[in-house]
């Protein structure tokens, strides 16, 4: 197998790996709202909210954050 | 969550973004390397004057105005000869195609121009054609080009590259001097086919004008 | 938190950082606007000897606007919502404000002697690549200083969530630092051999094809890297802030990111369709800028459905007029860009006016336009004093509409009409058109387009000088404003 058929199956598959990547993001940003297990609109606020003394929208790092915020 | 993770740690979010960034380069780029690299049968390095003309030809930036790259379409093979092939450019570096055409592609301007034309060009273009919209570059009859940096060029693609320049272009000081003698004869070829005067002189003093190398170059694209 | 009561935002650095994008716009467009001219009146190519060419100008504006203006806006709007969206001062950390500041000089410094070494023809040839090598590693430092105040920010974060701005601005740090190594490897000739010839001289590590390969897939993603990706995330803080409302839909922002990210990097070859890189790259390199409509457009519309409910805000805050307007050339010249890789139509617009014409819609409408409205909603925050002058911003809004709209239109045309000149034959297939014809025909569109330039020019002035007078002259504000920038 030449470099140049290396090169064709690589592109191939690391091109569906990564558009299938793309739409389980999708799945996933859609599912994890449903869930109750985060809401990403919330984020959105960090802009609209950012004085230095407002309060952080995530204040807690990502190892110590139990995954199941409670949306109201 | 794979993803939770992703969105939230600066280091795995960088990585993750250099990995997709970096893969259409991998993937597009680096494996046609070896290929595009393959010079056409019978090529030529430029030789050291030629190379100092390539090198006026960058600092006066003609390429923002000049393509060196014919396309495969019967109008323009018709008016600039021949389509580029990728084995003609195996030496150029930098590559000089350029990307707009303000004036008229060069890329085998050796085969339809003549020192004569040049010189009157670049000292007056608008004496060629009047509607002409190209500066005039009379400063390159009084400078000197830098033909002992074309050198070092010469020697240093020869020996990162293999560019098959002969074994007498060595790194030293020395060979340089003995090389020297080969670059004067070489501009006053040129030059006997010029009529200024001010050129003529310049190279009795061993001087190079930048025009004499300009033309040495623009003569050896065919 | 009661230890912040007394804490603000440190804005020493974004201001230090406006004033240079302030600065270098002015020296880019005039160089510029005198380029333009240039084409239209030959006669002022001679008013600097040498020195003042169209030859020589042209990477002279090319790097200015990006290095300086463009890449100085990025630094001022970093160093202003960087500290924002994260919740943390650049006071806490003295180190970054050091690291900072060497970093402004460095790069203060650095930017005009590169500036100055290109008027003198030292160049590496390679487009928006010029510099040579000793200024290429002070671009390098200059980029690694601002990774560490990035990295340092993030690290002493309030706000644990990375704003979707941040992410912009990280994979701006990061793709501009890929693509600027590899493009720019070089060799010095005078330290590989005995101190031959120029100490500034250096020859590219890959030859011909391989070169141009390099070079626009650093061409084409310097443009996705400088002037879309931070620019986008400068809208997607500035508009929601400005506007009060927030991102329409934070998803599809992730979303776009992402599709962003991958697709980009492929359409490097579309600028070098029909030459001698493999077909099969450029059919990719086309099929591929088509695909990126979508993530463009996706950015694109949820910035203007942000606005959904509040289109009054359009007809009386001119800094929203400014931001809208911004995302309609956004939209316009992602639809611009892939049309012009479709292989048969590039086939006639490669080569033409048409591509300078593409690049201006998206700069002069998309990036300045969305610089200089940042630079309006920071400017009463960090000088605390409201907007000089409303009516001024209205009629600069009006006249560089219209100095845009002159400009791609006439380039347009010029471009369309020289490509179909350039092989027009007549019955017998013979070319109908020696070269000089099709310069000849261009001049009416060369002298709108110089025009448009002087429109464009003049309203970045007054853009200046509304500027300064806020800081001088403006009313004082008592209190920061929360969104909507107040203006006289």
């Amino acid at each position: 197998m030449d470099i140049r058929e290396l090169q064709g199956y690589a592109s191939f598959f690391m091109t569906i790996f990564l558009v299938v990547m793309l739409y389980w993001y999708i799945v996933h940003l859609y599912r994890s709202e449903k869930r109750g297990e985060r809401d990403y609109e919330k984020y959105g606020n960090i802009a609209l909210d950012d004085e230095i003394t407002s309060t952080p929208v995530e204040d807690k790092p990502a190892s110590q954050r139990d995954y199941t915020e409670k949306n109201k | 969550m794979f993803f939770h993770w992703l969105e939230k740690n600066p280091f795995f979010f960088a990585s993750a973004v250099s990995i997709v960034i970096s893969f259409a380069g991998l993937i597009e780029i680096v494996p046609n390397f070896s290929q595009a690299a393959r010079p056409i049968a019978g090529l030529k390095p430029r030789t050291v004057l030629q190379l100092a003309g390539k090198n006026v030809y960058m600092k006066d930036n003609c390429m923002s105005c000049h393509s060196q790259l014919i396309r495969p379409f019967k109008a323009e093979t018709d008016r600039y000869g021949e389509y580029s092939l990728s084995g003609e450019y195996a030496f150029d570096r930098p590559f000089l195609w350029g990307s707009k055409r303000t004036g008229p592609d060069l890329h085998r301007v050796g085969n339809y121009r003549t020192t004569d034309w040049h010189e009157n060009h670049m000292w007056n273009p608008k004496s060629v054609d009047e509607r002409s919209i190209m500066p005039a570059y009379k400063h390159q009859f009084t400078n000197v080009a830098d033909i002992e940096t074309a050198y070092a060029e010469a020697v240093t693609v020869k020996n990162a590259f293999h560019t098959p320049y002969g074994p007498e272009f060595k790194t030293t000081r020395a060979a340089w001097e003995a090389h020297r003698p080969k670059v004067i004869e070489d501009a006053k070829k040129i030059a006997a086919d010029m009529k200024n005067e001010g050129v003529k002189k310049m190279l009795a003093e061993g001087k190079v004008p930048e025009i004499v190398a300009l033309i040495a170059y623009l003569n050896s694209l065919k | 938190m009661q230890s912040n009561a007394t804490l603000e935002y440190d804005y020493s650095l974004a201001k230090k950082f406006t004033f240079l994008t302030i600065l270098f716009g002015i020296l880019g467009m005039l160089v510029g606007t005198l380029i333009a001219a240039q084409l239209a009146f030959p006669e002022l190519n001679y008013l600097l000897g040498e020195y003042g060419t169209f030859s020589r100008l042209r990477p002279v504006h090319t790097n200015t606007v990006i290095f300086g203006f463009t890449v100085s806006g990025i630094f001022a709007t970093w160093f202003y919502f960087g500290q924002r969206v994260l919740k943390v001062s650049m006071a806490e950390s003295k180190f970054l404000m050091v690291v900072g500041n060497i970093q402004f000089w460095l790069y203060f410094i650095g930017a005009l002697l590169a500036t100055i070494s290109l008027i003198f023809g030292v160049t590496a040839s390679k487009e928006y690549a010029q510099y040579e090598w000793p200024f290429d590693i002070v671009v390098v430092l200059v980029w690694v200083l601002w990774g560490i105040n990035i990295m340092g920010l993030i690290g002493i974060r309030r706000e644990k969530a990375l704003y979707i701005s941040v992410w912009y601005y990280l994979a701006c740090f990061l793709g501009i630092a890929m693509l600027y190594l590899f493009n720019n490897m070089a060799i010095p000739t005078y330290f590989v051999t005995e101190g031959l010839g120029n100490p500034l001289h250096a020859v590219s590590m890959y030859a011909g094809t391989n070169d141009a390969l390099v070079q626009w897939w650093y061409g084409h993603n310097a443009v996705a890297f400088g002037f879309t990706v931070p620019i986008v995330g400068m809208i997607y803080y500035f508009l929601p802030k400005e506007s009060g409302q927030a991102i329409y839909s934070y998803k599809l922002s992730l979303l776009s990111f992402w599709g962003l990210m991958f697709v980009y990097l492929w359409a490097g070859s579309h600028h070098l369709l029909w030459s001698t890189v493999p077909d099969w790259m450029q059919t990719m390199g086309s099929a591929f800028s088509v695909v990126l409509i979508l993530p463009s457009w996706g950015s694109a519309i949820n910035m203007l459905l942000t606005m959904k409910g509040e289109w009054n805000q359009l007809t009386d805050n001119p800094l929203i007029k400014f931001m809208v307007l911004a995302s309609t050339f956004y939209m316009l010249s992602t639809i611009e860009g892939p049309i012009q890789a479709i292989k048969s139509v590039n086939a006639i617009a490669h080569f033409t006016d048409w591509i300078p014409g593409h690049v201006h819609d998206g700069v002069l409408g998309w990036v300045v336009f969305m610089i200089m409205a940042a630079i309006f909603h920071m400017a009463p925050r960090m000088f605390k004093r409201e907007i000089y002058s409303k009516k001024l911003m209205e009629s600069q809004f009006w006249l560089q509409t219209t100095a845009v709209v002159l400009y791609f239109t006439s380039m347009w045309i010029a471009g369309i009409t020289q490509g179909m000149m350039w092989r027009a034959v007549d019955e017998y297939g013979n070319l109908m058109y020696s070269f000089i014809d099709t310069v000849a025909v261009l001049h009416p569109y060369y002298m709108i387009r110089a025009l448009s330039g002087v429109m464009y020019l003049t309203g970045f002035l007054m853009f200046a000088y509304n500027i300064f007078k806020t800081m001088t002259a403006g009313k004082e504000l008592t209190a920061e404003p929360q969104f909507r920038t107040p203006m006289a």
